[in-house]
């Protein structure tokens, strides 16, 4: 079951959107392709899509909490988007932070926060 | 009307002093003055939680008998002898459904089963993606630590309909070590995969948390998400 999530580059911003289950191979091989690609394209930002995933439990807050930090070491910023309202108040609930990545509300309003819609 | 604050009022009468009965039932805010036929499942759990608390507070040495007469008028049909729970949920239920966990793939499975049968019951949204994110942690704490295990969902039910979804996730693996659990519900343990905050997390999302876990003989928990109005 070899597969790996496309990486879609807009302008100097890298975009995941997140349709499947992540796991610890497919999560590892996505932080090294990103950081990969972060660095060929010189990207400014990586935005991880997660409107189509239905539970964030506390492991992938750690799998989009190490990407996030991989990503700042590069010096691009990471964003999460389309965090679904009942998984965040369920993330709250749960008292597990997402502090190593950035939030938007959408893909639209994420890149307008790394400045590429102007 | 045999609201809940006459009919409790009676059981207090002369072990509890009408000013504390008066707090008491205030903290109840509306339900103190609903018709204990009328109560929910839910409004009948808030009532008698309140009144362990106070109850055990005030009453000292007879509170458990009190506590037990309040749950026999706030729940007459589920009545019998010995104290009743706090929340009388009967385990008729449905069946049961059991899914085994031995791969990452069976977390997925038994989430969405788990989410899916939140809804049938009529728990609301959020409440499902609770369902379903508890669920998610354990069977995920069953595949990374004990390899192999069984995720059971049951609905319980009283006379009133679905009471609430239990989750019992249960393995014979190695078992959580004390000094361990410690740092677990301390929020200090990490672990190498995780966050090390999985079954801390599940304890804050339901309702009732109950585990036995024996070094060397595997580990069950118990969590109890309770229906909603």
């Amino acid at each position: 079951m070899e597969q790996e999530l496309p990486i879609i580059q807009i302008r100097n911003c890298l975009l995941v959107s997140i349709q499947t289950e992540l796991h610890d191979r497919l999560a590892l091989d996505l932080q090294a392709a990103l950081m990969e690609r972060v660095r060929a394209v010189n990207a400014r930002g990586v935005i991880l899509d997660v409107s189509g995933v239905e539970v964030i439990d506390s492991y992938i807050t750690r799998i989009l909490n190490d990407i996030g930090k991989s990503v700042r070491f590069m010096g691009a910023e990471c964003y999460i988007v389309g965090i679904r309202p009942a998984v965040a108040m369920t993330l709250i609930e749960m008292g597990v932070e997402l502090d190593s990545v950035s939030t938007a509300l959408n893909l639209d309003l994420a890149l307008e926060k790394l400045e590429l819609l102007q | 009307m045999k609201t809940v604050e006459k009919e409790i009022g009676t059981i207090l009468a002369g072990t509890i002093s009408s000013i504390t009965q008066r707090s008491i039932f205030s903290r109840m805010g509306g339900l103190a003055a609903t018709p204990v036929h009328q109560l929910t499942a839910s409004d009948r759990a808030a009532v008698m939680q309140e009144l362990e608390t106070s109850l055990r507070l005030f009453a000292r040495s007879n509170s458990s008998q009190l506590i037990a007469s309040c749950a026999r008028v706030l729940n007459p049909v589920a009545g019998g002898g010995g104290p009743a729970p706090a929340v009388a949920v009967s385990a008729a239920g449905l069946s049961p459904k059991q899914f085994p966990i031995e791969q990452e793939k069976d977390i997925a499975t038994a989430r969405l089963e788990a989410w899916s049968e939140a809804v049938r019951l009529g728990l609301s949204k959020f409440a499902s993606v609770k369902v379903a994110t508890a669920v998610s942690e354990l069977a995920r704490n069953i595949v990374f630590y004990a390899g192999k295990g069984v995720v059971e969902l049951r609905s319980l039910q009283d006379e009133r309909g679905v009471t609430g979804l239990q989750i019992i996730a249960s393995d014979q693996g190695p078992g959580i070590p004390a000094a361990q659990l410690d740092e677990i519900w301390a929020g200090t343990y990490k672990s190498q995969r995780g966050m090390g905050k999985g079954l801390i997390a599940v304890k804050k999302l339901v309702d009732d948390f109950q585990m036995d876990t024996r070094p060397g003989a595997g580990t069950t928990v118990t969590c109890l998400f309770r229906g909603e109005h």
